[in-house]
């Protein structure tokens, strides 16, 4: 029973991450790859303030998920210019460096040694120490986020991310400020992808940069690329079944050192079927 | 301590001039960011790790049988992943997408088979070095620019002077006149993508002979050859050497004063500063 609670708060942390991205791949069409980063910043911040400051969990989400927002608009305002292939190379930049400062700025981070001891969360004076309990914390967060995102992407922000998507020059034409939009959207992704960070430094108790790779920003790309660029519906399924689908191999017997790498060749086999044969994904809207 | 920082970044920029070549050449034939370039790098490491110590080859021969594998594997692989979205003319963002892919597939291909411990080409104690004016550089440091030297010479006269390198030179210009010209470009992108691969693989090998080999070394090839290649001008091929080098120069006098783990942050900073500085993000592309 364990293990399907297990599934739940990683698929619900990667629901998360996943629908944040989208919001800027699959609705503004920008090409960011260092989603990770944001993440990686959210749990960071969420634990140094946890263990060293003592902050109470509402408050250390609100400032981890700022903090994160941050550094979106840290990325997103000088990558404004840059299109497609260039704004790809600028976020993974920016994925590796946020990795390396999280190994060497030792003085913070504790470099590769990691920050331990994150409390397990207490919020209305409700203690989450069990799994299920945390399970309900982490899909009410998801729930709050596929919310959020809904309003945005439904709203007259939406519409206006979707024609930058599809032609930014007639979006400027009409008088629109894309460049506030697309910082917009970068602040709001990182925003939420710092609360999936602060959930996941609380659950595992212990965060230590290889949690941050690169990797993982690939990751959360290729869950939004296989449910669909442009559905949040697409985003929940794929980073769901993404995050259970290599549980299965576990019961093929696998040794673990196996099983890991084989689940890594399934979401890199899957990105390049997805994106040759079916680039709208299992639900999304997007077309080559 | 100044010549041999000198030295080591000469050494540091040979081989990156290796692996900015075949970049720059995939790039300005493909016309999209190869993702996978590293992985080729990585391949070509651990077949030459096969071949001289689990067969027993000598080195030339393993070095040659690895790059020319890897090159054919990289054909394959474009067939597969890359070659229906060129048909469908799809944009170059799934092209990098398809090229991420690849690049996970592999790595963890290559994990499953080898398991991530570290490998080693080199078979007996290393060579005493020899003094140059107080610093020191090794025989294995000597052959690693003598065999760049000559790949890039060979690569010159191979684009200058002989058929196939004119053919590839006039589809990277403009592959729709080519092909009216009668040049058969997909043959031709099947060549560039072998050409640019195997000399990767070749940069592989021959770091191997100092380093250790292990899976996820193809990362910081695939970030050095990116921020290499676009200093110098994407698609250029004097400019990728001079941005080898010059990065070559940057990040071994940058440790100097710095922690050497902060080695990729440097070149990605630089990357930042020359993507987000260029005067036009297009300007690159029209030139072609």
């Amino acid at each position: 029973m364990n293990v399907v609670f297990h599934l739940l708060i990683m698929a619900g942390i990667y629901v998360i991450l996943a629908i944040s991205l989208n919001l800027i791949l699959g609705y503004a069409g920008l090409f960011s790859v260092g989603h990770g980063a944001f993440y990686g910043i959210g749990a960071y911040t969420g634990a140094i303030l946890a263990t060293r400051l003592f902050f109470p969990f509402w408050g250390e989400i609100v400032l981890a998920a700022c903090v994160a927002g941050f550094f979106g608009l840290v990325i997103g305002f000088p990558t404004l210019r840059l299109r497609g292939d260039y704004l790809a190379l600028a976020t993974f930049g920016f994925a590796v460096i946020i990795y390396s400062v999280f190994n060497n700025w030792y003085d913070l981070t504790r470099g590769p040694l990691g920050i331990r001891g994150i409390p397990k969360v207490e919020f209305l004076s409700i203690q989450f120490k069990s799994l299920w309990a945390y399970t309900v914390l982490v899909w009410i967060f998801v729930c709050i986020t596929i919310f959020c995102i809904q309003r945005f992407t439904r709203s007259a922000f939406g519409k206006v991310l979707e024609a930058i998507r599809e032609d930014d020059v007639a979006a400027l034409a009409i008088g629109k400020n894309i460049a506030r939009f697309k910082v917009l959207a970068f602040v709001i992704a990182a925003f939420f992808a710092g609360i999936a960070g602060v959930l996941y430094a609380h659950y595992v108790t212990f965060i230590d940069p290889s949690s941050f790779l690169v990797q993982e920003s690939f990751l959360i790309f290729s869950m939004v690329i296989f449910g669909g660029m442009g559905s949040i519906g697409g985003s929940v399924v794929g980073a769901a079944i993404l995050v259970i689908l290599p549980e299965a191999l576990r019961f093929l017997g696998l040794p673990s050192s196996i099983a890991a790498n084989m689940r890594q060749m399934i979401y890199g086999a899957l990105i390049v079927v997805i994106i040759n044969w079916r680039p709208e994904g299992l639900i999304g809207k997007a077309k080559l | 301590m100044f010549v041999q920082l000198v030295i080591n970044s000469i050494i540091a920029g040979a081989i990156y001039t290796l692996l900015a070549l075949g970049f720059t050449i995939i790039y300005g034939t493909l016309n999209f960011f190869n993702m996978a370039h590293g992985v080729a790098y990585m391949v070509g490491a651990y077949l030459s790790y096969v071949f001289r110590i689990q067969l027993g080859l000598n080195l030339p021969l393993a070095f040659s049988l690895s790059a020319v594998a890897t090159a054919f594997a990289m054909i394959g692989i474009d067939r597969i992943a890359y070659f229906h979205l060129r048909v469908k003319r799809a944009p170059s963002w799934a092209l990098v997408v398809s090229s991420i892919g690849v690049a996970i597939f592999i790595e963890s291909f290559v994990s499953a088979v080898f398991g991530s411990d570290t490998r080693s080409l080199r078979t007996e104690q290393a060579a005493p070095g020899y003094g140059l004016f107080g610093a020191i550089i090794t025989p294995v440091q000597i052959s690693m620019l003598v065999v760049s030297g000559v790949l890039m010479l060979f690569l010159t006269l191979f684009l200058k002077t002989t058929l196939l390198g004119k053919a590839l030179r006039a589809t990277s210009n403009d592959p729709d006149m080519s092909s009216v010209l009668g040049i058969n470009t997909e043959s031709i992108y099947r060549s560039t993508f072998a050409l640019g691969s195997g000399l990767a693989a070749i940069a592989g090998s021959l770091v191997a002979l100092e380093t250790d080999v292990f899976p996820t070394m193809g990362h910081s090839a695939l970030l050095k050859s990116i921020v290499a290649s676009i200093m110098g001008g994407i698609g250029n091929i004097p400019g990728a050497v001079f941005g080898s080098f010059f990065l070559g120069f940057v990040e071994n006098f940058g440790i100097w004063k710095l922690n050497s783990s902060w080695k990729d942050a440097i070149a990605l900073i630089l990357l930042m500063f020359f993507i987000l500085l260029r005067p036009s993000p297009s300007g690159m592309e029209s030139q072609k």
